[in-house]
C-alpha cells in the first residue's frame, strides 16, 4: 500500500508541475503576442487577401517564342481552359501584364529582348520558365542558345516538358499561384510589391 | 528532260566553263569555279529546253574536316517549274579567295541565302550590296557553321562535378550585349 | 539597333518608322519586321531574323542520325512529321534502300493528318490575328482530335519522331486505326462549318480580298512554294510532280487559283484540308499488311522480343545504337511537299553514322522576303493580313 500511496503522490507533484510549466508557457507567449498581435494580424490577413486576389487574376504576357507557345496556345483554348483559373487574358502590352511564360527557347539575340519585356512590366511580376529550353537549354548545348532563361531574368516556376502538356502548364500556373498565397502578406511579398 | 539529257545539253553550250559533271543516284550534278558560276546560271535559266527559273536553296559545306581542296562549296539547286526537272550547281570556293558571285539579278530570292552563306562561312558575296550578318546578332564574332568553330563554350555540369562548374565555364561566349545598350 | 539607325539617316524624313518588334501578338514567333510608313501606307519593309536561331545544324553535324530526329522535330515545330520524313528520305536514297508499303502508308497518313493540323493551326491563328475569335477556338479543338492520334501512337502530342530512318517507329494499332476512321468522318463537316463563317462573309472578303497580291511570275522569282504559288497560278506539288513515299498510288486533287492574294491563299489551304482528308481516307482503307520497317538489321533495328534469343540481333542493336546507320559517302536532296512549301534536307556524307552536313531547305525562310516585296504599297492593316497568309514559322526561318 505504501508503494501505491508513492506512486500517487509522485503522479499528482507531476502533474501538478505540468500544469504549472504550462500555465507559464500560456503567460508568456501572451506577453510576447500581446503588442504585435493587433499590427501582424492585421496586415497578414489584408496580405492574403491580396495575394488571393494577384493569384486568380494573373495575366500573361504574349511571349511565345518556339514550340513551346502552341501548347501555352493550346492551354488558352477550350480543351484546357486557362480561363477558370483567371490567367485567360493575355495582354499585348507588357505594361498591363504580370507574368511572363517563357515558352520557347531563348537565343542569343533575343535575350536582351526578354530582358528588356521583363523590365518593362510592372511590379509584382513573376515568371514561369515553360518547357527545358527555357529552364536549362533543353537538347540544344551550343553557342547560340542561352543555357536557362534564368540567367537573365528571375524565375519562379519551372515547367518541364519538351514542350510540356497543356496539363502540365496549367500545374506550373497553379503551383505559382501557391507559391503567390504562401508568400502573400509576407516581406516577400511586400518587398516585391515596394 | 531527264538528268542525262540536261547534262548533254549543257555540256555542248558550255562545256568548257564546267570543271565536271556527273549523273549520280538520278540527280544531275555540275561542277563549277566561281568564276564561270554566272555565266552558267544564266545559261540555265534562258534557254527554253532547260528553263530553271526556280532557285531552291543556296547550301554552304564546309570540307576541312575531310580534307577536300577547295575547302568550302556553295551547292545552288535550281528546279524548273513547267518542265519538272532540277539540277545541282556545286561551286568551289578556295579558303584564299574566300568569295563567289551574286545571282540575285536572275533569281531575286537569292538574297538571303546568300547572307546566309557570309554570316554562317565567311564568304563575301561579290555584287551583293546588303553584306551583313543575318542568323547571328550585328556584333557577333566568328563564323558559326565553319568546322574549326566550337560547338559550345560550356560543358554539362553533373553532379559528380559540381564542384568544379567555374573551371567548366572556360570563357563566356562573346555576346557584345549589355542589356542597357541595347 | 546600329542598322535601323543608319537607314534613318538616308530614309526620306517624310517618312515614319515603325518597328514590329519581335516580340507582337501577330508575327506568328519572333520576327521583326521594320517598316516605313508614308501615313497608312507602307513604302518599305525590312525584316529582321535571327530571334530563333538555335544552330540545329551545327548540332546536327556531332550526332548520329537517329538522335537528329529529334531535332528535326523542332525545326518547322507545326509539321514535325514531315521534317522526320524529309530528312529520312535523303538518308534513304544515299542509302539506295526500299521501303516496305505498311511504312509507306503509316508515313503518309501522318504526313498528311499533320498537314491538316497544321492548317488548322493556321487558319485559327490568321482569323484570330484578323479578328474572328470564334473560328480560333473551332479550328483547336478538332486539331486536338488529331494531337490525340498522336499520343496513342508515340507517346508525344507534338514532336512525334514518329518517322524514322528505315520505316516507322511503331506500327499502327486498331484502336489508332479507329481514331483516325473517327478524324475522317467528321472532319468535312466541321470544314464546312469553318467555311460558313468565313468564305462568304463580308467583312473576311474585304479584308482579305486584293491584299499581298503577287502574281505568277513574281511567285517564282521570289521562290515562294506551297500554297502560296499554287494560290498565284502555278501547278506544281511535289507530291504529284515527284512523288515520293508512295503518293501516286493515291488519287487527289490540287487546289490552283490564279489571283495570289490573301483570300486565295485561303482558299487554297481549306481546299487542302479538303484533299488531305482523301488522301487518309483511302490510305486507312487500303492499308496494307507486312513489316513496318526495313528488314535489314544493318538499316532498321530489330524487334526486342528477337534479342533474347538470336545473336546477329544483339550485334546489330548493338552496333545500331552505339555507332549508328553507316550510310555511304555522298550527298543528296529529296524535295517532299510540307504544309509550308518545299521542304528538303541536303545531306553530306562522309561514310560514317554521324552526318557531316545536314541543311534544310526551309519554305518560311524563302518566302520573307517575297512577303516583303508583297508589303511595299499596302496599308498597315494588311500588313498582318499579309505575314499570317504566308504562314511563317520561325522555328524553321532560323533554325
Amino acid at each position: 500500500m505504501g508503494l501505491i500511496d508513492q506512486a500517487v503522490d509522485a503522479l499528482e507533484t507531476e502533474i501538478g508541475n505540468l500544469k504549472l510549466n504550462a500555465q507559464d508557457a500560456v503567460e508568456q507567449l501572451d506577453a510576447d503576442l500581446s503588442g504585435a498581435v493587433y499590427d501582424t494580424i492585421l496586415t497578414t490577413k489584408l496580405g492574403k487577401v491580396i495575394g488571393w486576389a494577384q493569384k486568380n487574376a494573373l495575366w500573361p504576357a504574349t511571349f511565345g517564342l518556339a514550340c513551346c507557345a502552341i501548347e501555352m496556345m493550346a492551354m488558352a483554348n477550350s480543351r484546357w481552359d486557362a480561363a477558370r483559373f483567371g490567367a485567360e487574358v493575355f495582354r499585348a502590352s507588357p505594361r498591363q501584364a504580370d507574368l511572363m511564360i517563357v515558352s520557347g527557347r531563348v537565343s542569343q539575340k533575343m535575350a536582351p529582348v526578354l530582358t528588356r519585356i521583363y523590365e518593362q512590366m510592372p511590379e509584382p511580376k513573376w515568371v514561369i520558365a515553360m518547357g527545358a529550353c527555357s529552364s536549362c537549354g533543353g537538347i540544344f548545348n551550343n553557342y547560340a542558345i542561352v543555357q536557362g532563361v534564368d540567367r537573365w531574368v528571375p524565375v519562379d516556376v519551372y515547367v518541364p516538358g519538351c514542350p510540356p502538356g497543356p496539363e502540365a502548364l496549367i500545374y506550373g500556373v497553379i503551383k505559382l499561384q501557391e507559391k503567390i498565397l504562401n508568400n502573400a502578406g509576407s516581406d516577400k511579398a511586400r518587398m516585391r510589391a515596394a | 528532260m531527264n538528268s542525262e539529257e540536261i547534262i548533254e545539253k549543257l555540256k555542248s553550250a558550255k562545256g568548257d566553263k564546267l570543271k565536271d559533271t556527273e549523273v549520280t543516284l538520278g540527280d544531275a550534278i555540275v561542277h563549277l569555279e566561281p568564276g564561270s558560276l554566272h555565266e552558267v546560271a544564266e545559261f540555265l535559266k534562258s534557254d527554253p529546253d532547260l528553263h530553271f527559273d526556280y532557285l531552291s536553296c543556296i547550301s554552304g559545306v564546309d570540307y576541312l574536316d575531310l580534307e577536300r581542296e577547295p575547302r568550302f562549296e556553295c551547292v545552288y539547286e535550281l528546279h524548273s517549274m513547267d518542265k519538272n526537272h532540277s539540277i545541282r550547281l556545286r561551286v568551289g570556293v578556295p579558303e584564299e579567295e574566300p568569295s563567289v558571285p551574286t545571282v540575285k539579278d536572275l533569281w531575286p530570292a537569292a538574297i538571303y541565302p546568300e547572307r546566309e552563306i557570309y554570316d554562317m562561312f565567311g564568304l563575301t558575296i561579290e555584287g551583293h550590296d546588303e553584306q551583313k550578318r543575318l542568323l547571328m546578332p550585328e556584333e557577333w564574332e566568328g563564323h558559326p557553321l565553319r568546322r574549326d568553330y566550337d560547338l559550345t563554350r560550356e560543358k554539362v555540369a553533373f553532379s559528380h562535378n559540381l564542384d568544379f562548374k567555374e573551371e567548366l565555364v572556360k570563357e563566356k561566349v562573346p555576346t557584345r550585349y549589355k542589356p542597357n545598350q541595347v | 539597333m546600329s542598322v535601323a539607325e543608319e537607314g534613318l539617316l538616308e530614309r526620306n524624313k517624310d517618312t515614319m518608322t515603325l518597328n514590329m518588334g519581335p516580340q507582337h501578338p501577330s508575327t506568328h514567333g519572333v520576327f521583326r519586321v521594320v517598316l516605313e510608313m508614308d501615313g497608312e501606307m507602307v513604302r518599305s519593309s525590312d525584316p529582321d531574323i535571327g530571334y530563333l536561331h538555335t544552330g540545329i545544324e551545327k548540332t546536327g553535324e556531332t550526332k548520329l542520325y537517329a538522335h537528329c530526329i529529334p531535332m528535326t522535330d523542332r525545326l518547322d515545330y507545326l509539321n514535325p512529321p514531315g521534317n522526320n520524313l524529309a530528312f529520312c528520305l535523303s538518308v534513304e536514297k544515299l542509302l539506295q534502300t526500299e521501303i516496305p508499303a505498311r511504312a509507306d502508308y503509316l508515313r503518309v497518313i501522318m504526313c498528311e493528318l499533320t498537314r491538316v493540323a497544321s492548317h488548322l493551326l493556321w487558319l485559327g491563328t490568321h482569323a484570330l490575328d484578323i479578328g474572328a475569335m470564334t473560328v480560333f477556338l473551332y479550328c483547336w479543338r478538332e486539331r486536338e482530335l488529331i494531337l490525340d492520334l498522336n499520343e496513342m501512337i508515340s507517346g508525344v502530342r507534338m514532336m512525334t519522331s514518329y518517322v524514322r530512318v528505315g520505316g516507322v517507329m511503331k506500327d499502327a494499332t486498331p484502336e489508332w486505326i479507329a481514331g483516325v476512321k473517327h478524324v475522317v468522318d467528321i472532319l468535312p463537316e466541321k470544314v464546312d462549318e469553318y467555311e460558313s463563317l468565313l468564305t462568304r462573309n463580308p467583312i473576311w472578303m474585304d479584308r482579305t480580298i486584293g491584299a499581298g497580291v503577287m502574281t505568277k511570275e513574281e511567285a517564282i522569282q521570289w521562290s515562294m512554294s506551297g500554297p502560296c504559288l499554287r494560290a498565284s497560278g502555278v501547278n506544281f506539288d511535289f507530291r504529284k510532280q515527284r512523288p515520293y513515299s508512295r503518293y501516286q498510288d493515291f488519287k487527289f486533287d490540287v487546289p490552283v487559283l490564279t489571283n495570289g492574294d490573301v483570300y486565295d491563299r485561303y482558299r487554297v489551304r481549306v481546299a487542302e484540308i479538303r484533299q488531305s482528308r482523301e488522301i487518309i481516307k483511302q490510305a486507312i482503307e487500303n492499308l496494307p499488311e507486312g513489316p513496318y520497317k526495313v528488314e535489314d538489321n544493318k538499316i532498321s533495328l530489330p524487334d526486342r522480343d528477337k534479342l533474347k534469343t538470336s545473336m546477329e540481333a544483339l550485334i546489330h542493336h548493338f552496333k545500331l545504337v552505339s555507332e549508328g546507320v553507316k550510310v555511304p559517302e555522298g550527298e543528296t536532296y529529296v524535295p517532299t511537299e510540307g504544309p509550308r512549301g518545299e521542304v528538303g534536307f541536303y545531306i553530306v556524307s562522309d561514310g560514317s553514322g554521324i552526318p557531316y552536313r545536314m541543311k534544310l531547305r526551309a519554305p518560311s525562310f524563302m518566302a520573307i522576303p517575297g512577303m516583303c516585296a508583297m508589303m511595299r504599297g499596302s496599308y498597315i492593316a494588311d500588313v498582318v493580313a499579309i505575314i499570317g497568309s504566308v504562314d511563317i514559322v520561325m522555328g524553321e526561318v532560323d533554325r
